[in-house]
């Protein structure tokens, strides 16, 4: 019933454009998220910021150390070379040791995965970490040359070869996964990976209100998981008023004779939302799914 | 009638007895909501500290865990109308999916593995790529020192400046010799830290480029590695023409065969990448890209080492070795050890 929970999800939080598959090894189609670009940005920037840190304290150290009384030259060059060793094994120690996950795509919650549904293969993580080094690095040191460039120099050079690394920059702008390079040739993408705990199961062991199968063929498997929404979305006032007219056009379209009482809706509707799930999942069951209340049955999905 | 549920006492009337409901899709989650805990725990321990963390017996039952709940899953797609049931499991199944087919080996495993195997298995793969970027850097080599000799000019507009380093028309053989060919040792920190960074640095990017403009279908390969060449034939000329040919051959050999080595590797990676794109067979260009470009990826962080090498013996030794016959003699040794690493490496062995 993949397609009720994507048309439920759609219905609730609107567009579905982030949203694709992959099949596991096992062939269990899995679901996945594409992550946002901001959620990337950031994540990135915060790799950033752990880089610097770890390339000050290093640096600090050994010169501490090590090189005492050293001039500015060799100091330069000793960092630039700590810098760029620290930023590669950065990004491939962790993408490794955390299943495809650094420190600031953690803090983000975000996660590279093979594009396919296969393992994320080590040779995968090199690769697209690497390529780091023209989509980021190479373009943010020549911007930090040209603000460093006294005016007046021609720059113009430095300029076009900034547009032309600008295009790879700006690779995941123009394909649907939002990859960037480094993705396109390892073969991965990134997605958001919320954790989702488990909550209670709002069906009851006991019931006091009975309905006929009649009433219970008044909706279908889409009204039920809005309606399962609603039960499960808290106790702001909004929430019980909007529960309390649900239950007033519930009680109208399945001709409850009895009226119910603003103090029994919740009861009312979580005894109504357990009949009418232990109806559709039989219903199901036997080979007769009920989309939604349009649903005359017969219909394949 | 009452037909909402499977089992329902009958005294159901009109409100006052209480009926008992029994979903199957409960049933079904009270009987392994426990699995999926216990998974969830594991994962998230999984995500936290890594797959090392676990006991050796926890690490046998996370794969066991983890089909139990896809199975779980594909049940419940079929018989429970429970959404947030049902988004819990294909979240809980995806982390566990990653848990199980995530990367297993650590930076240095995978480093070492990396070299034994890997990398000289990816160059062999791509003979055919190599042999195009050799000849490219070649027909270079042929240009540049064929325009520098019929007009010394060519040089400045050939060699920018800065990788010129004040050598020249204008230059003498004297000022070669002695400022650069037989220059004397500058010293440690200045051969490691200053020149030995710079190069590697250099060289570097250049060859990253090289590599990874091989997705616009390869032209930027071919002209970067052709430009390498050109520059190389025009500092060969210039030195030729003052007669100082052999010893300029041997100042480069010394650290030039394994530098060049790894420009050509650089422009193979590119080719590899090139290929694919253009040619991706029975695959679409993206998953074509997506299969090889692994293998491609592979040839360059090799050639980045090889760079490291070059650099280190460049920046590093090179002016320590005085005598022209004991730099062929390094250079030799040097092509010889890569050839044996290239050819004679375990070959991979089948996943």
């Amino acid at each position: 019933m993949t397609s009720v929970l994507d048309r439920t999800t759609d219905f609730l939080e609107g567009a579905s454009r982030n949203r694709r598959e992959i099949v596991s090894p096992e062939g269990v189609p899995l679901p996945v998220e594409l992550a946002d670009y901001g959620e990337r940005a950031g994540a990135f920037l915060l790799d950033l910021v752990f880089w610097l840190l770890a390339t000050i304290l290093i640096f600090a150290v050994l010169v501490l150390l090590l090189l005492k009384g050293i001039d500015i030259e060799v100091g330069a060059s000793v960092a630039t070379f700590i810098a760029f060793l620290v930023r590669n094994l950065y990004f491939i120690h962790f993408e490794l040791s955390w299943q495809g996950a650094t420190p600031g795509k953690r803090i983000m919650r975000l996660r590279a995965i093979d594009r396919r549904g296969g393992p994320l293969l080590p040779g995968a993580v090199i690769a697209r970490n690497l390529t780091r080094e023209i989509e980021a690095f190479l373009p943010l040191g020549l911007l930090l040359s040209l603000w460093l460039t006294p005016r007046g120099t021609p720059i113009w050079e430095e300029v076009s070869l900034g547009a032309w690394l600008l295009l790879f920059t700006c690779l995941p702008f123009f394909n649907r996964d939002r990859m960037r390079a480094g993705d396109l040739i390892a073969g991965t993408m990134v997605v958001a990976l919320p954790r989702r705990t488990l909550l209670g199961d709002l069906a009851e062991a006991t019931a006091l209100h009975v309905f006929t199968e009649k009433q219970l063929k008044a909706y279908g498997a889409f009204e039920l998981q809005i309606l399962e929404e609603l039960l499960r979305n808290g106790g702001t006032s909004g929430a019980s008023q909007v529960r309390r007219e649900v239950c007033e056009k519930i009680r109208r379209k399945i001709d409850w004779p009895a009226p119910v009482l603003e103090k029994d809706t919740d009861h009312f509707l979580a005894e109504f939302y357990t009949a009418e799930r232990a109806y559709l999942e039989r219903e199901q069951l036997f080979g007769k799914p009920r989309l939604d209340k349009h649903d005359q049955g017969g219909a394949t999905r | 009638m009452a037909s909402s549920g499977d089992a329902r006492a009958p005294a159901a009337a009109a409100g006052t007895a209480r009926a008992t409901i029994t979903l199957k899709s409960s049933e079904f989650r009270r009987g392994r909501e426990q699995s999926w805990r216990d998974l969830e725990g594991l994962v998230a321990r999984v995500e936290k500290r890594g797959v090392r963390s676990l006991s050796v017996e926890e690490l046998q039952r996370l794969p066991l865990l983890y089909r139990a709940t896809l199975s779980s899953l594909s049940v419940a797609r079929g018989i429970a109308l429970d959404r947030h049931l049902l988004l819990y499991l294909e979240n809980l199944g995806l982390r566990a999916f990653l848990a199980v087919y995530g990367p297993r080996v650590g930076l240095w495993e995978g480093c070492s593995e990396f070299l034994r195997r890997g990398f000289p298995e990816a160059v062999r793969g791509a003979r055919w790529h190599v042999l195009i970027a050799a000849l490219a850097v070649a027909a270079g080599v042929a240009v540049g020192f064929a325009l520098t000799m019929a007009d010394e000019a060519w040089f400045s507009s050939l060699v920018p400046a800065d990788l010129a380093g004040g050598r020249g028309p204008s230059s003498t053989r004297a000022e070669l010799a002695n400022d650069e060919i037989f220059a004397p040792w500058p010293g440690p920190t200045q051969a490691f830290a200053v020149l030995a960074n710079f190069l590697f640095t250099h060289n570097t990017v250049v060859g990253i480029l090289t590599f990874s403009l091989g997705i616009a279908a390869g032209v930027p390969t071919l002209l970067l590695l052709l430009y390498q060449g050109i520059m190389l034939g025009a500092f060969l000329a210039l030195h030729y023409n003052r007669g100082l040919g052999v010893e300029f051959l041997g100042w480069i050999a010394i650290h030039g065969v394994t530098e060049l080595s790894a420009i050509i590797l650089c422009g193979t990676a590119g080719l590899v990448i090139a290929d694919k794109v253009l040619f991706p067979g029975r695959y679409s260009r993206v998953e074509s890209l997506a299969i090889h470009g692994r293998a491609a990826a592979r040839i360059a962080i090799g050639a980045i080492l090889l760079f490291f090498v070059a650099a280190i013996l460049e920046g590093g030794f090179r002016q320590m070795v005085q005598s022209t016959g004991l730099r062929f003699a390094i250079g030799g040794v040097s092509f010889l050890v890569w050839l044996a690493y290239f050819l004679r490496a375990p070959k991979e062995e089948p996943p």
